[in-house]
């Protein structure tokens, strides 16, 4: 129970990168897994550079912050380069997204070869150690992902409403074309969105890496990407509201499918999926859908 | 009875009444036109009808049978068939083929057996609007005028009792306008018991066409008569012409 | 640009040149398919073009669902992982020879279809693709769950399975099996563009221009997109069943994403929407990936500039390059990828329609762009 609650904010944080880039830019973005993946596996690259640091927790604060930075810059020049030409056709988007998806497994699995580096906290990091509340053993990596992950949800609440580009955002967001006759540079705005969205997709990689999965692979981006659309799907795509409140009940059904499910460990990774169909059945517009399928 | 009855029709989007406590009725071979100026709710009224939307309250009833709620392909087969004020063609099919889908519904069929008898059946329709020419063209490749003889001819494939015109003279020039208005009135004549419900802005062209005006504004009938009455209607021409309000 | 100008210079060559009509081409090229096992090619060779025809069924199947009816699928490995599956199973358990177990299996991928076109039906664009791609993931989970891990063999899939030509030695075993697959990719091509250009097929057409003109035509379209499901998930399925008889295995990788990809890049590379496009598509393809890339390229690296060993990562970069091709391709031409764009070519349309009637307005526009853009 406690896990899931905990799962749930991360999960939110990832699939709030998901509905950011859909609901700014209207690009459905199946690369969106990749990015968690990427993050995990800088992680562990700049895991390993010191920093010039004597605290190896502090590297690894670094490394994180780095790693992020790094999976944002990439995720922002590709989407430039690959995506932003074709946009204007819904189906040219999914191809391509999903080609660099693939192109972006490949070449993780080039670089780092098929082994499954260890993403965690270095060792005797305070994080590694865990407590007990109420009866449930949780890990201090758990419980700062979680409260990492509120922050960051807070902060990103109080952008998008105070700050100009924030403004900026979810004016693009209502309405594409008067956005551009105010003077929004729209072409900037979607690549700083997919920077932002890249760099929430990678946090969320390393925090549910670092606290639960503990293993990286160049697979791991199609799991995160049903999760994620799952969520904005029962939330409502173009929401925030709905993904915080779309990841909470994921993680517990997740948490729910493994534990009553006989071996439901290793059916969990459908539970997200069959949501999405259940949904899309029963109401499309999920829970606070913005962008409805309308009939005209 | 009425051919179609519409019973205290109201709908709402959100906040914004579109459609409010609407009704009138139609006869068999009545041509009854619904004027009203932008936003009057002419076009959420046809949805209404078709089945595209579905009413709060109020119903609508053809040929004695109520049919809110019911799909749109299914008040087609019932035989209302409705034209769309932007027009709808399959762009990637010939004209010919726009109208053979038409056909290919369970009451456009009723009377055709194979394929061969369907292409000239669609031909002989497309010849009464008077798209021989293109028959054979992409519908994306043909001219506004051209496409929106199409939605008619589309309409007409159905063999529809009531046909439900949506703007059907809009962005024609003179010449198709005339065009249009003969051709109308000669459907009319082959088809007597067929009902004809116009919603149009071109008042001179309607005028001319219809026995009976509805006047819509704000989503409220206003105004129901014979057109020479209703040009001399006071709230119709305040409606159209601005008041201060 | 390069191979449009190319793809241009062909066409009006054999159109004028030769003056071949396309019966002819096609039937030309028909007997040059023909005759491929008398060539002397060896077995392995063989194995590429059938698996080129089992490709090409694939992406015939899928063309009908996307390229005609405009119901986009990103998981049409689902149909070719239970038309493997589904024939296993029947042999497993019942020990039905494989003219038996593949009609049935047929069948069952037919009815899958049908049962999963209804969530397709109310949603489109990206959320269709999306509710596609779970499909394969969400049978390739179960797959791999314990409970039922004992009857879908797991990880490994179901092994053992029996061959088309047992008796056969193996030369003259794959050279069967080509023509056995030609002849079903023949049948299959033919009955789908038979589809296509039947009246059901003008509806579906309809559909994929304007569902909801089609609905206010009197066309049930619910009904149409699911017999569109049911037909592409019948072919889709005969090529799962076909391949898993031909590797004698039908595993997990049947539901692999890379899979549910092959019909839109092959379709795309031959052509959408035509008889002949999915066949070209597969072949160059399949020739592509597992000769040039996989036996040419690293014969030549061998024997000409000593390349001993491959990188360990060889394999991994041929996903990674072809994947890269695709990828460039999509974005010179995405009207290549679908339909869809069919507002691309109209505005390309209009500024040349502009070029006959404004020879002096197209000038003056493009001057004025030549001096903005210095």
């Amino acid at each position: 129970m406690i896990y899931g609650a905990i799962s749930g904010g991360l999960y939110a944080l990832l699939a709030l990168g998901f509905t950011l880039i859909y609901g700014v830019s209207g690009l459905v973005n199946l690369a969106h897994g990749s990015f968690y993946m990427l993050g995990t596996y800088m992680f562990v690259f700049f895991g390993t550079f010191g920093f010039f640091v004597p605290d190896p927790m502090l590297a690894s604060i670094l490394a994180l912050i780095v790693a992020v930075i790094v999976v944002g810059a990439v995720a922002s020049i590709t989407y430039r380069l690959t995506i932003h030409p074709v946009i204007g056709d819904e189906v040219a988007v999914l191809v391509v997204t999903v080609c660099l998806a693939i192109i972006f497994q490949q070449l993780m699995l080039l670089w780092f070869g098929a082994s499954f580096p260890r993403v965690s906290w270095p060792a005797g990091s305070v994080l590694l150690e865990s407590t007990s509340i109420m009866g449930v053993t949780l890990e201090y990596s758990r419980i700062f992902a979680f409260v990492f992950s509120l922050v960051l949800f807070a902060s990103l609440l109080v952008f998008v409403t105070k700050t100009k580009i924030g403004k900026a955002m979810r004016a693009v967001s209502q309405d594409r074309e008067v956005a551009m006759l105010m003077g929004i540079n729209t072409e900037r705005l979607y690549m700083l969105t997919m920077f932002l969205s890249a760099v929430l997709a990678a946090l969320a990689g390393i925090l549910i890496t670092t606290s639960i999965e503990k293993f990286a692979g160049p697979w791991l981006w199609l799991q995160p990407l049903a999760l994620s659309f799952s969520i904005v799907i029962l939330g409502g795509l173009g929401s925030i509201k709905g993904s915080l409140l779309g990841g909470f009940i994921i993680a517990f059904a997740e948490k729910t499918v493994e534990i009553m499910v006989p071996e439901g460990g290793g059916i969990v990774g459908v539970v997200p999926l069959a949501v999405i169909i259940v949904v899309l059945i029963v109401r499309p517009k999920g829970l606070f859908g913005k962008r409805v399928e309308m009939e005209e | 009875m009425h051919l179609l009855e519409v019973n205290n029709l109201t709908k709402s989007f959100g906040g914004l009444t579109a459609i409010r406590n609407v009704s009138f009725h139609i006869d068999e071979g009545e041509m009854v036109g619904i004027i009203g100026p932008n936003g009057s709710g002419k076009t959420t009224l046809f949805n209404l009808i078709s089945g595209f939307l579905e009413p709060d309250s109020g119903n609508v009833t053809f040929k004695g049978e109520n049919i809110n709620g019911l799909a749109p392909y299914r008040i087609v087969n019932k035989g209302i068939a409705r034209t769309f004020q932007v027009v709808r063609p399959f762009r990637h099919l010939p004209v010919i083929a726009n109208v053979m889908v038409a056909l290919k519904s369970p009451r456009g069929a009723r009377k055709i057996e194979w394929i061969k008898t369907m292409e000239r059946k669609a031909a002989e329709i497309l010849e009464d609007v008077g798209l021989s020419g293109v028959m054979l063209e992409p519908a994306g490749n043909v001219g506004h005028g051209d496409l929106k003889r199409l939605e008619i001819a589309k309409a007409l494939a159905t063999e529809p009792d009531l046909l439900m015109l949506d703007e059907p003279f809009g962005g024609l020039n003179p010449l198709e306008t005339d065009y249009l208005t003969k051709s109308l009135m000669r459907m009319h004549l082959d088809e007597p018991s067929r009902g004809v419900l116009i919603v149009e802005h071109k008042l001179y062209a309607l005028m001319k066409i219809v026995e009976r005006v509805i006047v819509l504004h704000m989503g409220e009938k206003i105004a129901e008569g014979k057109p020479e009455e209703i040009a001399k209607n006071e709230k119709v021409i305040e409606v159209y012409m601005g008041k201060a309000t | 640009m390069v191979i449009g100008h190319l793809r241009r210079a062909y066409s009006s060559f054999a159109a004028h040149v030769f003056d071949i009509p396309p019966r002819l081409m096609a039937f030309l090229f028909l007997m040059i398919l023909l005759l491929v096992p008398a060539t002397g090619l060896g077995p392995y060779y063989l194995s590429i073009v059938i698996y080129a025809n089992v490709v090409a069924i694939l992406a015939a199947s899928w063309d009908l669902l996307v390229g005609r009816t405009g119901q986009i699928s990103l998981g049409h490995a689902i149909f070719f992982g239970i038309g493997g599956y589904s024939s296993a199973l029947l042999f497993k358990y019942y020990a039905l020879p494989i003219w038996v177990t593949i009609p049935i299996a047929v069948v069952i991928g037919s009815l899958a279809a049908l049962l999963l076109g209804f969530p397709c039906l109310r949603v489109k664009g990206p959320y269709l693709a999306l509710v596609t791609m779970a499909f394969p993931l969400i049978i390739s989970s179960a797959v791999n769950w314990s409970p039922v891990v004992d009857i879908s063999g797991g990880e490994f899939g179901i092994r053992g399975l029996p061959g088309f030509f047992p008796f056969l030695p193996i030369l003259q075993q794959r050279a069967a099996e080509y023509y056995l697959t030609l002849v079903l990719l023949f049948v299959s091509s033919v009955l789908i563009y038979k589809t296509a250009n039947s009246k059901t097929g003008i509806v579906f057409m309809s559909i994929l221009d304007d569902e909801l003109a089609s609905k206010a035509c009197g066309i049930n379209v619910t009904r149409y997109k699911l017999l569109s499901f049911m037909i592409s998930g019948l072919f889709g399925t005969l090529a799962g069943c076909v391949q898993a008889h031909l590797l004698k295995v039908a595993n997990p990788p049947m539901f692999e994403l890379t899979i549910s990809f092959l019909p839109i890049i092959v379709t795309f590379l031959g052509g959408i929407g035509t008889i002949y496009g999915p066949i070209v598509g597969a072949y160059i393809y399949a020739i592509l990936d597992r000769y040039v890339l996989t036996d040419l390229l690293p014969r030549i690296l061998r024997d000409n500039f000593q390349v001993m060993f491959l990188p360990s990562g060889y394999n991994f970069a041929k996903l990674l390059v072809f994947t890269l091709i695709v990828l460039i391709l999509v974005i010179k031409w995405p009207r290549g990828v679908s339909r869809f764009t069919t507002d691309k070519l109209e505005d390309l349309e209009e500024a040349r329609d502009l070029d006959e009637r404004g020879p002096r307005i197209w000038k003056r526009y493009k001057k004025r762009k030549s001096s903005t853009a210095t």
